[in-house]
C-alpha cells in the first residue's frame, strides 16, 4: 500500500506559532502545530497525510560529558520535505544517526510509519530494512569501485553459488537514475572519478536501490557549490513528489526557507520549535536557533555576576563595559590567502587587525575557513599570499616554535588531537611546547622534578580535579573540563601577547566554561589580545569587542559587537548578506 | 617517569607470554615424543653454562664448549652473552623508532651497511694483505673509528628512510624493506668485487681481513664475547636517558604518541622523524660493526644474520623500554644459544627456539591490540561532540 501525496500542504486551520521561548512549552507547540496522527483512514482529511513517516519521542542520548539530545521529539509527515536545523553541537546529527541505527538512544521511542522500531533499530542494516536510507556528511563510496559496484555493495543480487546477477540490477539502477534525472550517469565509472556532487547523487541512488522510502541527509550542501546545491534540491523535490520522505539537516536557513515543507529547530540538544515553512521566515527561525542569550538553566552562560562582584563590572556584556580599546595594533593580517593540500583556496585574501587588550571574535558557519586562518596565524599552514605582522614585525615565514617564542599562544579546537597527547602524563602535557625553556625545567636536558613542581602549582591555581597520583597520571584519565584547564593553563602561563583561542569552551560544562571565560577576561585586561574563533555566536557576542564574520573563506565583514545583532551576523554568516565589493 | 606506572604490568605480561610460550612448545615436544623437561634442562644448561647432571663432553660431537671450571663452562656462558649483544642493539634500534611511531623494519640493512663500512675502515693498513696484519693505526684509535664508521653508515641508511617518510610520505615499512634489499645486495656486490678477499683460494662473498688494530679481543678465550656487550648496555642506558631526560627524547615520544599535538606545540615533526631514524639506524649499524670487529674480522655475506628481525621481537617483548629490552634481549640470547646446546644433547632441532620466540611475540602482540581497544570510546565521544 503506497500513498502518494499529490502535494503536501499544511492544514489551513494551523497558524504559525513560535514555540522556541521555553523548552517546556515546546511539546505544547507540537500539539498545536501538528495534531496527533489519525488513527484510521476514515478520519483522514483528503489533503492531510495518513501518518508520520518518522516519529521520535523523548529521545535522550548522552556521550561522555555531553548530552547530545535531551527529550527530543521529531515528527515527520510521510511524503514531506522536512528540515532539522540548529547550530553546531545542537544535536542534529546525533538525532539522525539514532534514526539510522548508528547510535542507540539512552531513552525514548522511535516509530517508522506508525510502527515502533525502538527495540529493533540496532544498526544501519536494521534501518535500511525499515526503509530508511542516509547520506552522511562524509560519503561512504569506495573510491576504487565503479558506481555499479558501489551501489550494489552489501545488497548484491546473487544467483546460484553466489554468482553476481548484474543485469537485473543494472536495469533497476537505470530506472532509478531516470527517476532522479541523472540518466547521464555511467555506472561503470570509478567512484573517485566523480565530482563531489555526483558522488552524493550516487549515495542517494544507493539508498533508493536498497528500497529507502525515507531519506536522511546530513548537511547535504556543506561541500557543494551553490549551483550544485540547487540541482540537488531539484532532485530531492522530485523524490518528494514521487512519495519519498526527505529529512535533511542543515544550518543554512536559506535552504530551509526555499525548499522544505516543515522545520524542526534544535538548540543545545533540545527542541526549540517546529514550524511550517510557508508560515515562518528566516528571522524567526534564526532567533529560534540562536535563542535568547541565556542557557537552558535560565542562568547567564557567561558569569557577569561573578565579575560584577569582584571586579566592579556591570552591564550586559563585558564588551559593553570595557573602556574603548586603544593603542598600537598587536596583530595585523594583510590580505592573507591560504591554500590547502589540494591547492584549493580555503582562506581568501583575509585582512584583520587586532589591538592590544582587544578580543576579536571570528564567527562563521563551520568550515568557512576559520580553522585555516587560525592555523595560518600560528604557522601550522603556509600562507600563500599576504603577510602577518606581530607588533609590527613580520612573522609570515617564522616556524611555529618561533611564533610561540614571540608571544603567540594557542588553544586548539580539537583538544584530543591537537591540544593534548592523551597518553602523556599531566606534567608532560602541561610542558608540551615549553619543554625547551629553562624556566619550565626544560632545555636540551629536561628536569622532570622541576616540571612536576610547576605542574603541581598549576593544578592548585587552576583547580584541576585530579587524583592523588597527581601530575604523573596520563591525561586520558581526566575529564574534558580538566583537560581543557590544562590546555588553557599551558597557553596562559607562557605570558603571551596574542592568544588564538579556537572553540575554547567546546564540550565543557557551564562551570568549566565560566572558568575559561574568566581566565580569558583577566588576561585581556592585562593587555592580552585575543582572537576568538567560535561557532557559538552567543559566546562571540558576549566576549568580543568586535566580530569578524567569515563566509566561504573570506572575512566578509567586521562589526562592532555593541551594534551587531545575532540576526545581522547570521545573515553575513550564511551569505544572505554580502558586502558590495565581495564577489 | 613513565617507568613506574606501566612497566610493572608490562613485565607481568611479558613473563606470562614467555611462560605460555614454553608451555605450548612443551606440549608440542611431548606430542613429538621428547621429554620437555629434559629439553628445557638442556636449554638452560646451554644458556647459562652451568651443568646440573653428569659431566658431558660434547667436543667429540663437534661442539666446542671450552674448558670446564667445576660445573661451569665460561665459554658457553660467554657465547650467550655474545648473542645478546647484537639483539640488544637491534632491539634498541627498533624500540627507538617505535617511540616515535616508526616501525623500522630496516635494521637488517642498516646493520649490513654498518658491518661493511666497519670492515672497510677496519681494513685501513691491511687492504690487500693476505694475512692478518697489525694495521697502521693504533688500537685505541682504530676501534672507535671503525665503530663510528659503522654507526654513521647505519645512521645514514636509516635517515634516508626517515627522510622519505617525513618529506615524501613514503611509509617507513615499505621504504626500509626496499632499502634492506639494496643494502644487502650492495654489500654482497662489494664483497664479491671491489672489496673481495684477495686470497686466491677464497670463493665466498667476503672481504679481506681487517687490521688487527681494529679487532676486539674476546673476554673469554675463543668466545665471541667482547667489549661490545658493555657498549650495548651503555647504549640501553643512553637511550633511556635520551627518551626521558632530554628535550629531543621528549619530542620523539610526543611525535610517537600524538604527532598532530606535537606539531601544534611547535615541534618540528619531520626533523624528529629523520633524527629518530638516523639514531635507530646508527644503533643497528654499531651492531653490524661489532659483528665484524669481534667475530668474523671481515665482512662475510650474511653477517647481519636474523638479528635485524629478531630485534623486532626483542623490542616488542621489552615493551619498547630500554631496560625491558635488556631483559628481553638477554632472554632471547639465552634461548638462542641454549638451543644450540639442546640440539646436540637431545636431538631436538634448535629451530624449536624460533617457535618459542614466535609464540611469545604473538602473545605480546595480543596485548598490543588490547591497549588499542581503548580508542573506540574516545572516537565515539568525539563523534558525538562533532555533531552538527
Amino acid at each position: 500500500m503506497e500513498w502518494v501525496p499529490k502535494r503536501w500542504k499544511p492544514s489551513k486551520t494551523r497558524s504559525p506559532r513560535e514555540v522556541c521561548s521555553l523548552r517546556n512549552e515546546s511539546k505544547v507547540g507540537y500539539n498545536l502545530l501538528m495534531s496527533a496522527p489519525p488513527q484510521n483512514r476514515d478520519e483522514m482529511n483528503e489533503n492531510s497525510p495518513p501518518e508520520y513517516a518518522v516519529r521520535m519521542e523523548n529521545i535522550t542520548k548522552r556521550f561522555p560529558g555531553v548530552v547530545a539530545n535531551q527529550q527530543v521529539a521529531l515528527r515527520v509527515q510521510a511524503g514531506a520535505f522536512h528540515a532539522v536545523i540548529g547550530e553546531n553541537g545542537a544535536g542534529k546529527s546525533t538525532l539522525l544517526n539514532i534514526l539510522y541505527g548508528r547510535y542507540q538512544p539512552d531513552s525514548g521511542r522511535v516509530f517508522l510509519h506508525g510502527r515502533e522500531v525502538t527495540q529493533s533499530l540496532h544498526s544501519p542494516a536494521d534501518a535500511i530494512r525499515n526503509g530508511v536510507g542516509m547520506v552522511s556528511q562524509h560519503y561512504a563510496l569506495i573510491p576504487a569501485l565503479t558506481v555499479l559496484e558501489n551501489v550494489l555493495l552489501g545488497a548484491e543480487p546473487t544467483g546460484f553459488g553466489g554468482v553476481l546477477k548484474c543485469r537485473a540490477a543494472i536495469t533497476r539502477i537505470h530506472e532509478l537514475a531516470n527517476q532522479l534525472q541523472i540518466a547521464s550517469l555511467d555506472v561503470n565509472q570509478r567512484a573517485d572519478s566523480l565530482s563531489v556532487a555526483a558522488q552524493q547523487k550516487v549515495e542517494i541512488l544507493k539508498a533508493l536501490y536498497r528500497g529507502a522510502n525515507t531519506l536522511l541527509l546530513d548537511e547535504p550542501t556543506a561541500t557543494l557549490a551553490p549551483q550544485e546545491a540547487e540541482s540537488l534540491f531539484t532532485l530531492l523535490r522530485n523524490l518528494v513528489e514521487k512519495g519519498t520522505t526527505v529529512l535533511f539537516v542543515t544550518h543554512k536557513l536559506r535552504e530551509v526557507a526555499a525548499h522544505s515543507h516543515a522545520v524542526t529547530v534544535l538548540r543545545a540538544g533540545q527542541n526549540a520549535g517546529d514550524f511550517i515553512t510557508s508560515e515562518t521566515n528566516e528571522a524567526e527561525l534564526l532567533h529560534c536557533m540562536i535563542g535568547a542569550r541565556s542557557n537552558s538553566a535560565g542562568q547567564p552562560l557567561i558569569p557577569f555576576g561573578d565579575v560584577t562582584e569582584t571586579e566592579g563590572y556591570a552591564g550586559d556584556t563585558w564588551a559593553a563595559t570595557r573602556p574603548a580599546v586603544s593603542g598600537s595594533p598587536l596583530l595585523q593580517i594583510e590580505a592573507v590567502t591560504v591554500r590547502n593540500s589540494r591547492r584549493v583556496e580555503v582562506v581568501k585574501s583575509a585582512t584583520l587587525e587586532l589591538m592590544h587588550g582587544e578580543i576579536v571574535g571570528v564567527a562563521g558557519v563551520d568550515g568557512s575557513g576559520q580553522r585555516d586562518l587560525a592555523e595560518a596565524i600560528l604557522g601550522l599552514q603556509t600562507v600563500s599570499i599576504g603577510k602577518i605582522f606581530l607588533e609590527g614585525s613580520e612573522i609570515t615565514r617564522d616556524t611555529v616554535a618561533q611564533r610561540y617564542q614571540k608571544g603567540v599562544a594557542y588553544i586548539p579546537e580539537d583538544r584530543h588531537r591537537s591540544g593534548m597527547i592523551l597518553d602523556f602524563s599531566v606534567t608532560e602535557n602541561y610542558t608540551l611546547g615549553h619543554h625547551r625553556q629553562d624556566n619550565w625545567g626544560g632545555g636540551t636536558l629536561i628536569h622532570p622534578p622541576i616540571m612536576t613542581a610547576h605542574t603541581a602549582a598549576m593544578i592548585q591555581q587552576y583547580d584541576v580535579r585530579i587524583s592523588e597520583l597527581g601530575a604523573l597520571i596520563p591525561a586520558r584519565s581526566l575529564s574534558g573540563g580538566n583537560q581543557q584547564k590544562i590546555v588553557v593553563a599551558r597557553a596562559m602561563q607562557s605570558a603571551p601577547k596574542l592568544l588564538i583561542a579556537c572553540q575554547p569552551t567546546r564540550g565543557l560544562d557551564v562551570e568549566a566554561a565560566r572558568f575559561v571565560y574568566r581566565t580569558l577576561e583577566q588576561a585581556r585586561r592585562e593587555g592580552l589580545g585575543i582572537l576568538l574563533f567560535s561557532l557559538d555566536l552567543e559566546e562571540i557576542l558576549q566576549l568580543s569587542d568586535r566580530v569578524a564574520v567569515m563566509f566561504n573563506g573570506r572575512i566578509v565583514t567586521v562589526l562592532s559587537t555593541a551594534q551587531a545583532t545575532p540576526e545581522e551576523i547570521g545573515a553575513w554568516m550564511t551569505g544572505a548578506k554580502t558586502g558590495g565589493t565581495e564577489a | 617517569m613513565k617507568l613506574s606506572l606501566n612497566s610493572q604490568s608490562n613485565l607481568f605480561r611479558a613473563v606470562l607470554s614467555i611462560l605460555a610460550g614454553f608451555v605450548i612448545v612443551g606440549v608440542l615436544l611431548k606430542m613429538s615424543g621428547y621429554s620437555p623437561l629434559q629439553c628445557y634442562q638442556a636449554l638452560a644448561e646451554g644458556a647459562t653454562g652451568i651443568r646440573s647432571g653428569k659431566p658431558i663432553n660434547l667436543s667429540d660431537r663437534g661442539f666446542y664448549i671450552g674448558s670446564w671450571q667445576g660445573n661451569f663452562s665460561p665459554y658457553t656462558f660467554a657465547q650467550t652473552l655474545a648473542t645478546i649483544t647484537p639483539l640488544l642493539f637491534c632491539g634498541l634500534a627498533i624500540a627507538l623508532g617505535l617511540r616515535a611511531g616508526l616501525f623500522n623494519i630496516g635494521a637488517l640493512g642498516q646493520m649490513t651497511l654498518g658491518a661493511m663500512t666497519a670492515a672497510f675502515v677496519g681494513a685501513i693498513g691491511a687492504h690487500g694483505s693476505l694475512k692478518p696484519v697489525a694495521g697502521s693505526l693504533p688500537h685505541w684509535a682504530h676501534v672507535p673509528l671503525a665503530l663510528l664508521a659503522g654507526a654513521v653508515a647505519g645512521g645514514l641508511w636509516g635517515a634516508l628512510a626517515g627522510y622519505l617518510k617525513a618529506k615524501r610520505g613514503v611509509h617507513e615499512v615499505l621504504s626500509t624493506i626496499m632499502l634492506n634489499y639494496i643494502a644487502l645486495n650492495l654489500a654482497n656486490y662489494l664483497a664479491m668485487h671491489n672489496l673481495k678477499d684477495p686470497n686466491p683460494s677464497n670463493m665466498a662473498a667476503q672481504t679481506g681481513l681487517i687490521a688487527k688494530s681494529a679487532w676486539l679481543t674476546p673476554i673469554v678465550a675463543q668466545s665471541s664475547l667482547t667489549v661490545g656487550l658493555l657498549l650495548a648496555v651503555a647504549a640501553a642506558v643512553g637511550v633511556a636517558f635520551l627518551l626521558w631526560r632530554t628535550a629531543l627524547g621528549y619530542e620523539i615520544r610526543a611525535v610517537g604518541l600524538g604527532a598532530e599535538a606535537a606539531r601544534t606545540a611547535g615541534i618540528p615533526v619531520s626533523q624528529i622523524l629523520i633524527k629518530t631514524m638516523a639514531m635507530s639506524g646508527a644503533l643497528a649499524g654499531v651492531a653490524g660493526a661489532l659483528e665484524v670487529m669481534g667475530i668474523h674480522h671481515r665482512f662475510v655475506q650474511g653477517t647481519a644474520g636474523d638479528y635485524g628481525f629478531d630485534g623486532i621481537a626483542v623490542a616488542l617483548l621489552g615493551g619498547s623500554h630500554p631496560f625491558g629490552i635488556v631483559l628481553s634481549a638477554s632472554f632471547f640470547g639465552a634461548l638462542g644459544n641454549g638451543a644450540n646446546f639442546m640440539q646436540i644433547q637431545t636431538d631436538v632441532p634448535k629451530t624449536i627456539a624460533v617457535v618459542v620466540q614466535a609464540i611469545i611475540v604473538l602473545l605480546v602482540g595480543l596485548r598490543f591490540r588490547r591497549t588499542e581497544s581503548a580508542k573506540p570510546l574516545v572516537l565515539a565521544e568525539k563523534e558525538g561532540r562533532k555533531d552538527g
